[in-house]
């Protein structure tokens, strides 16, 4: 299941479950992304993503199964604390210190400490880096904070929606720095969000949790190559070939439309084939969940 | 880590700082004043004989510093509600425990160091305080005692800071709201504070009862803890005093004045008691910190 024994997967998770009270926040989630990618994690609301963010940063325990971050499991130890940088939803700071103040606080807290860096890029994108994080704008806290979180020299970045909050020239200049801290060095990246249009230009990888299950995991690049979108001569599903695997289906009068995941051609020569835009996939998949409710689907979450 | 919690706390050190120079100036000027009273009245006393209204010399105009003193009483609990429950509850709020539990200092080690450095502070605070109440009571300690005064002076106001900050961190570790935390706090000192005073105090070791004739002012032996004065004498016995029932009599018929009272000298001891209580109490509400800290989601 895990790559070459000496790289370690960034992430590989077994099993994982996390409840609230009654409620499951994370159920049977099991997924593996290997090192150096940068990630989408996609889903709808409520679908687990911050969650299993928690559980990767090791803020949160699973109530069932298991987790490993780079062969790690997340546990409170200096080790794996300096192999992780984590960006939560709401972007905490501390409100009254400056973001120079954050850096000096930062370089007690971490063995590896990249200040320089950090206020490199800090003044590139013009933060003033000497009044309380307080009165800086939304965007630049959020830049204040990736470059905090940049700062350890993590070999994992887990990001929680770290672009929902921004307007879109912010969240452009966001994922350009991202992007440009991953060209750097040797880091994967896990980036939350439902903004799938943002995340298809800087992730190469997906994973779409719905139903707090991981419905795909997979390189961008492969879920685009094995899903085709099929129109033909209404059918039933039960007539359709047994190489594809029906993700969503439309019928109506006298056509059949069809969202498939497929290894190899379609076959059937009546369908009309065509590629599909992941966002196409992504919704199609989590249409799955709206239409069958919490009943799961054939799993398609196995990674490739 | 001590650059981060000095950057969150330098506020509250100053202004701790702030008020102990306030109460020093306060009790260094009056308690030399008092000490000099009370020197020259020992003075008179040794040279006429006649020593009554030793306390009507002190204090003259001072009324205001008793109260200032008697107020320190509430010290521990302002360190209970301002450092010790912001200390976990205010990163919950402000959701920083998100940020600083992913940097790399264990939970472990961030809880320890920061207890450190807040019990470090309270007991300094504490500390000065006390010592400087317990000198600028001894002309009214040598007059009445310690025990009139017992929870403003010798280490009890210690274990009263470490218990408020410990009771402080824990409301705040289990509610993770400050202003709850603070009411908590508050509630759970004088729950504590007011029965282990009025109740449990007087029998932390068994009383003495010395017997007076009736009518006796006496109220045990100097500097002793009074506990209880009352008329004791034989049960149902026919008291055949005639019209009026004269002290005398009383006495004739085996009545007492019967004084219940702690010695003077387990003053001590008694502050061991109460300074061991708080402390222990201290302890099991930080191990249930400690362990929310390390074992809860964050």
């Amino acid at each position: 299941m895990s790559g070459p024994a000496l790289v370690p997967p960034a992430i590989e998770t077994s099993g994982l479950a996390k409840r609230y009270g009654s409620l499951w926040a994370l159920q049977e989630c099991s997924l593996m992304v290997p090192q150096g990618h940068i990630t989408a994690l996609v889903g709808p609301n409520g679908a687990g993503k911050t969650t299993l963010l928690r559980i990767l940063a090791g803020l949160a325990a699973p109530t069932a199964g298991s987790a490993s971050v780079l062969g790690r499991s997340p546990e409170q130890s200096e080790e794996f604390l300096s192999s992780i940088g984590y960006l939560a939803q709401d972007v905490p700071l501390y409100k009254r210190l400056s973001a120079e103040q954050h850096l000096e606080v930062g370089a007690g807290l971490n063995q590896r400490w990249d200040a320089a860096g950090a206020r490199q890029r800090l003044a590139a994108l013009g933060i003033p880096t000497d009044r309380p994080v307080s009165t800086l704008s939304g965007g630049q806290r959020v830049q204040v904070a990736l470059g905090l979180a940049l700062a350890k020299c993590p070999r994992l970045l887990l990001l929680d929606e770290p672009v929902a909050a921004l307007d879109p020239l912010a969240r452009r200049k966001f994922l350009t720095s991202l992007t440009e801290a991953v060209a750097e060095g040797d880091l994967s990246v896990v980036l939350s969000s439902h903004l799938l249009h943002d995340l298809e230009r800087v992730c190469d990888h997906l994973v779409l949790l719905a139903a707090s299950r991981a419905q795909i995991c997979d390189d961008i690049d492969h879920i685009l190559a094995t899903h085709r979108a099929l129109v033909g001569p209404r059918r039933k599903l039960s007539d359709v070939e047994p190489g594809l695997s029906v993700v969503k289906a439309v019928q109506t009068a006298n056509q059949t439309r069809l969202l498939v995941r497929t290894d190899g051609p379609v076959l059937d020569p009546s369908w009309q084939v065509d590629e599909v835009g992941l966002e196409d996939i992504v919704l199609a998949y989590m249409g799955q969940e709206e239409l069958e409710g919490a009943a799961h689907p054939a799993s398609l979450g196995a990674a490739s | 880590m001590n650059q981060l919690i000095w950057r969150l706390h330098y506020r509250q050190v100053y202004w701790a700082l702030g008020a102990l120079t306030v109460l020093v100036v306060l009790l260094v000027v009056t308690g030399i004043n008092m000490a000099n009273d009370y020197h020259s009245f020992e003075a008179t006393c040794a040279a006429t004989q006649s020593c009554g209204g030793a306390s009507s010399i002190l204090y003259r105009g001072d009324g205001f510093v008793i109260d200032v003193v008697d107020s320190t009483l509430v010290i521990s609990a302002l360190f209970g509600m301002f450092w010790g429950a912001p200390l976990v509850a205010e990163e919950y709020e402000d959701g920083t425990q998100n940020l600083v539990w992913t940097q790399g200092v264990t939970r472990r080690k961030w809880f320890s160091v920061n207890l450190a450095w807040v019990f470090a502070a309270a007991v300094l605070w504490a500390g000065a305080l006390t010592i400087l109440v317990s000198w600028w009571r001894s002309p009214e300690n040598a007059i009445d005692g310690r025990f009139e005064a017992f929870d403003v002076q010798g280490i009890v106001p210690i274990a009263y800071a470490v218990f408020a900050v410990s009771l402080g961190i824990a409301a705040g570790t289990v509610l993770r709201r400050v202003v709850p935390a603070i009411a908590t706090t508050i509630g759970g000192f004088v729950a504590v504070r007011f029965p282990i005073d009025v109740w449990a105090r007087p029998h932390f070791m068994p009383a003495v009862t010395k017997l007076y004739p009736p009518g006796s002012q006496a109220s045990g032996p100097k500097g002793a803890w009074a506990l209880s004065m009352k008329l004791t004498g034989p049960t149902r016995a026919p008291l055949s005093c005639g019209k009026s029932v004269s002290l005398r009599c009383l006495a004739a018929h085996g009545y007492h004045q019967s004084v219940t009272y702690q010695p003077a000298g387990r003053f001590w001891a008694f502050q061991g008691i109460e300074a061991a209580i708080f402390v222990a109490l201290a302890v099991v509400l930080i191990a249930v910190a400690h362990r929310l800290v390390l074992k809860r989601d964050a």
